[in-house]
């Protein structure tokens, strides 16, 4: 069995034994990968329980089944006991006719553990099929979806980007959009496009959303690197810095959520490409946009001056909140409990805390179980979070529970950002309705007469 | 009929008769994947009040169960507080050197943690191929923690989304207690999976259990329908058993009858006037309570009167194409084929997958056996890969042969667009639910209402285009 990467979630070892966890398991990270990349199907080497954390997958990447196939080899307990690899071959002669460029084959924890080879399978079936068959092994045990996010990355630029590509000037790489708990994360890539290209940097590949194969191939003619994420990616931007040579940006700061962050995270961009010029223009007119809505619509955010607030999220969500809540918004974040718990994680949040001089209740690697505890224990007034904590608050004082990380109970039909300047509004406009909704009264009701 | 699409065309003892033989062979495409024995084994469990389901595996499993639990299904809306999904996230370590150390100590955690009245350990694949003796750490974990605690072989490959089901209504009786009395016209309801999951509808069983209010029966348990572990502990002191659907609830129904001597009333889902009756009556008179339960029937019949007219009215000398797809579900499609027979109507049901009769063969039986056996047509689109939802192909496949029918009416979802009026029977909708019972025929009878009343209003080009496309159909 391979060795992986160490793993997101346990930094530091948990000794607890029995976790509710938020986070899937490596296989889901690597099929929400996978099927970025357009133009291909997802074949899961496992028993068909596992197509639903491809479905999963598929829902987060906001695929359309009408051009994205889902295939499943359905293991029994006689491709256990025998072993799967003729499953495996007849499923992908099965699909040999879809009109894909790349079939990726990932295996789950059964087969891994009998040892299915499906490099060996996938090598064999090649020159029968007409697309490109890119086996990873990401089975669940390997850890958090944000490992099986490192581990499909891995295999995509070890295996599609193509080498010795000519640079593009003053481009960019975008790295793991997807590890983002932001239920609509397609909008903060959508925003990050958005200002490159007005800065004039060109996106060469996105790892990966709605990414064409040809996109993967030249990734290597990119410049730089923009990871886009907290809690996945960071192997993938060290890969490509040491066999690219492509050089990170923006490394070191909270993604832009919120003025402050969006200033630093735009300015870095600036210098790097010498932009500064268009950048402070972008950043006069975004906060002069945000201030001008404000005025204008009156956010009730600025009623809860010093409320202690919680932030329960992923560490690409969560950390930069902590200086939106903390300076945008001015609560008091008195407890900060991240899904993931890994060093650069802690280094980046720590780092946040004490340039904010805050010391609220920190919780790394956290579970459902140690964020009702901590939610106990510190008691907050408002919550940033998702659906969970507006189930574990129960019994708590009156609070406000802004879901803002999937889970969240609001469907959203329209993608929104929490990057950016618009992302400011979204963000406040969460807080304002779950303010709206807070003055309901389930006890004090009596019927109209009519 | 001539369509060359088209790959069975028979009854549906026919189909049942090729699936046995082998001529039609029951797999699913590789496109299509049912859950696996271990997601139905946890949607049983949950349905039982203040469990633990402790699962021995990496965290992939249980999130998606827990994806349910938490978000719009539970506390709120459906008055289930946020209960636990948890986990020993096994690990590449585990999986070399085995968990089980880590499961007597996850068990004892999930106690302190949780206070429940049940722990029930899961084993998924990494547990069941490394070998955990699940059971002996069960045994072992009850002695040192203030609750039962319980285990099951629930390995995704270990067997299809029905066995899943079946072991665990099995495992449930272990915590049934020899009895001590008889509740005298009291019934446990079976077959429910009713917990923080939504994998049932209330509407059907709160229709149930009014009529056997009505009736004076009383139910002690609804398994494992929202159910407490006192409840299950009691459940061998009725003095019958009976299955909300006869599907699910037949594997207890008949262990419990075989084990236990508790007699089980065998009835389809009541569709329809016929088939309600046939439901209360095989309830009540086992308990005695013949007579009342004609009264509450002749009573409620009234009252639903105009339905009935209306229904027989409506469907009389039609064709009731019956699609099965998403919902309403193979079971009651074949329930509603034997409704729209009863109000006149010519059943023809599409796309009851070989796969579908293998997996549920003791109900098809059943059905067959009560006089179920409508013409039934498979087409080649059934079999293709791709999604349910995007089967292009079968939707034009049903427009084409609705098009062969006399005085057709399509009774499925409105996600199909077949020239005819649609009886739109998702569950989804539930302004018009139950779809159980005498509430059931009025609601039934609204549905048909609006399919008849409204068949030339326009459809949305919308929706199809979401659903198959924009190329024009054939």
């Amino acid at each position: 069995m391979e060795q992986g990467p160490p793993s997101k979630t346990t930094g530091e070892p948990s000794r607890e034994k029995c976790i509710d966890p938020y986070l899937r398991c490596a296989f889901n990270g690597a099929a929400q990968t996978a099927l970025g990349i357009s133009g291909s199907a997802l074949l899961a080497h496992s028993p068909q329980g596992c197509e639903y954390l491809v479905n999963n997958a598929f829902a987060s990447q906001e695929c359309d089944y009408m051009e994205t196939v889902t295939l499943c080899t359905k293991l029994c307990v006689d491709e256990i006991v025998h072993g799967g690899e003729e499953m495996l071959a007849r499923t992908i002669r099965e699909a040999r006719d879809l009109p894909i460029s790349v079939l990726f084959v990932i295996s789950a924890c059964g087969p891994e553990i009998v040892g299915d080879d499906i490099r060996a399978v996938c090598e064999t079936l090649q020159p029968e099929v007409k697309f490109r068959l890119i086996p990873i092994q990401s089975p669940g045990f390997r850890g958090s979806q944000y490992d099986g996010i490192d581990i499909a990355l891995d295999t995509i630029l070890k295996s599609l980007v193509k080498k010795d590509t000519e640079k593009v000037p003053h481009s960019v790489c975008l790295i793991a959009p997807h590890a983002n708990a932001n239920p609509t994360w397609t909008a903060d890539l959508a925003w990050a496009k958005r200002v490159l290209s007005r800065m004039g940097i060109q996106v060469v590949a996105t790892l990966t959303h709605r990414t064409p194969l040809s996109e993967i191939e030249k990734a290597a003619s990119a410049e730089t690197s923009l990871l886009l994420s907290h809690d996945a990616g960071q192997d993938a931007v060290a890969y490509l810095e040491e066999a690219h040579g492509i050089e990170p940006v923006g490394r070191g700061i909270p993604l832009p959520v919120g003025m402050t962050n969006t200033q630093r995270w735009l300015s870095a961009l600036g210098e790097r490409f010498d932009k500064q010029k268009a950048v402070e223009e972008m950043i006069a007119e975004g906060e002069r946009m945000v201030m001008a809505t404000c005025r204008r619509k009156w956010p009730m955010a600025r009623f809860l001056y010093r409320t202690p607030a919680a932030i329960v999220a992923d560490a690409t969500v969560g950390i930069p909140l902590v200086r939106f809540v903390t300076e945008e918004m001015e609560m008091t974040p008195e407890l900060v409990a991240l899904y993931t718990s890994h060093r650069p994680v802690r280094e980046l949040l720590e780092s946040e805390l004490k340039d904010l001089k805050l010391t609220p209740k920190v919780v790394y690697g956290t579970d459902v179980f140690r964020t009702r505890m901590s939610l106990l224990e510190v008691k907050p007034r408002v919550i940033f979070g998702s659906t969970i904590e507006r189930h574990a608050s129960e019994g708590l004082s009156p609070v406000y529970i802004v879901e803002v990380v999937r889970m969240i109970r609001q469907f959203r039909m329209i993608n929104r950002e929490y990057f950016g300047y618009t992302g400011i509004l979204n963000l406040f406009e969460a807080v304002q309705n779950e303010w709206t909704m807070g003055w309901r009264s389930k006890e004090r009701r009596y019927g109209a007469k009519w | 009929m001539e369509n060359d699409a088209i790959v069975f065309h028979g009854t549906l003892q026919q189909l049942l008769g090729k699936v046995e033989s082998g001529e039609m062979i029951p797999k699913l495409q590789a496109s299509h994947a049912p859950m696996c024995k271990f997601f139905t084994a946890y949607y049983v469990i949950s349905g039982i009040r203040h469990v633990v389901p402790l699962v021995h595996g990496p965290t992939g499993c249980p999130l998606y169960m827990s994806d349910f639990v938490r978000t719009r299904e539970c506390c709120e809306i459906r008055g289930v507080p946020l209960e636990p999904t948890a986990c020993t996230a096994l690990d590449e370590s585990h999986v070399i050197y085995g968990g089980e150390g880590k499961l007597l100590e996850a068990v004892k955690e999930a106690y302190a943690k949780y206070h429940p009245d049940l722990i029930v350990i899961l084993s998924c694949c990494c547990s069941g191929i490394i070998g955990d003796d699940v059971e002996s750490i069960a045994r072992e974990a009850e002695k040192l923690v203030g609750c039962r605690v319980l285990a099951l072989r629930s390995e995704g490959f270990g067997g299809d989304f029905r066995s899943g089901y079946e072991d665990a209504f099995k495992l449930i009786m272990e915590l049934m207690d020899p009895p001590a009395r008889t509740m005298k016209g009291t019934i446990n309801i079976l077959g429910a999976r009713w917990g923080p999951s939504p994998t049932e509808f209330s509407w059907d069983l709160d229709e149930i259990e009014r009529l056997l209010a009505l009736v004076g029966i009383k139910t002690n348990a609804v398994i494992a329908g929202g159910c407490t572990v006192e409840q299950i502990r009691h459940a061998r002191e009725v003095e019958l058993n009976a299955s909300w659907c006869y599907d699910w609830g037949q594997k207890l129904g008949d262990l419990m009858q075989e084990r236990f001597g508790i007699p089980y009333s065998r009835t389809g889902q009541p569709y329809g006037v016929e088939a309600t009756k046939e439901w209360l009556l095989g309830v009540a008179t086992p308990l005695g309570m013949e007579k009342e339960a004609l009264a509450v029937i002749e009573k409620e019949t009234q009252e639903v009167a105009p339905d009935i007219a209306y229904l027989n009215q409506a469907l009389s000398g039609k064709t009731a194409i019956i699609e099965i797809s998403e919902f309403p579900g193979p079971i009651r499609a074949l329930s509603l084929a034997r409704m729209a027979a009863e109000f006149g109507a010519h059943p023809v049901v599409i796309n009851v997958h070989p796969y579908t009769i293998k997996e549920r063969m003791p109900s098809i039986k059943f059905l067959l056996e009560s006089g179920v056996n409508p013409e039934v047509i498979l087409t080649k689109g059934l079999f293709r890969l791709g999604s349910f939802r995007s089967s292009k192909e079968t939707e034009e496949e049903l427009e084409a042969i609705v098009r062969q029918y006399e005085k057709p009416l399509f009774f499925g979802n409105s996600g199909r667009f077949p020239p005819c009026p649609v009886v739109n029977l998702t569950l989804m909708n539930p302004m018009f639910q139950p779809q159980y019972g005498f509430r059931g025929i009025k609601n039934i009878a609204a549905l048909v209402r609006q399919a008849l009343e409204h068949k030339d209003l326009p459809r949305s080009r919308l929706f199809r285009g979401m659903l198959y496309g924009t190329g024009t159909p054939q």
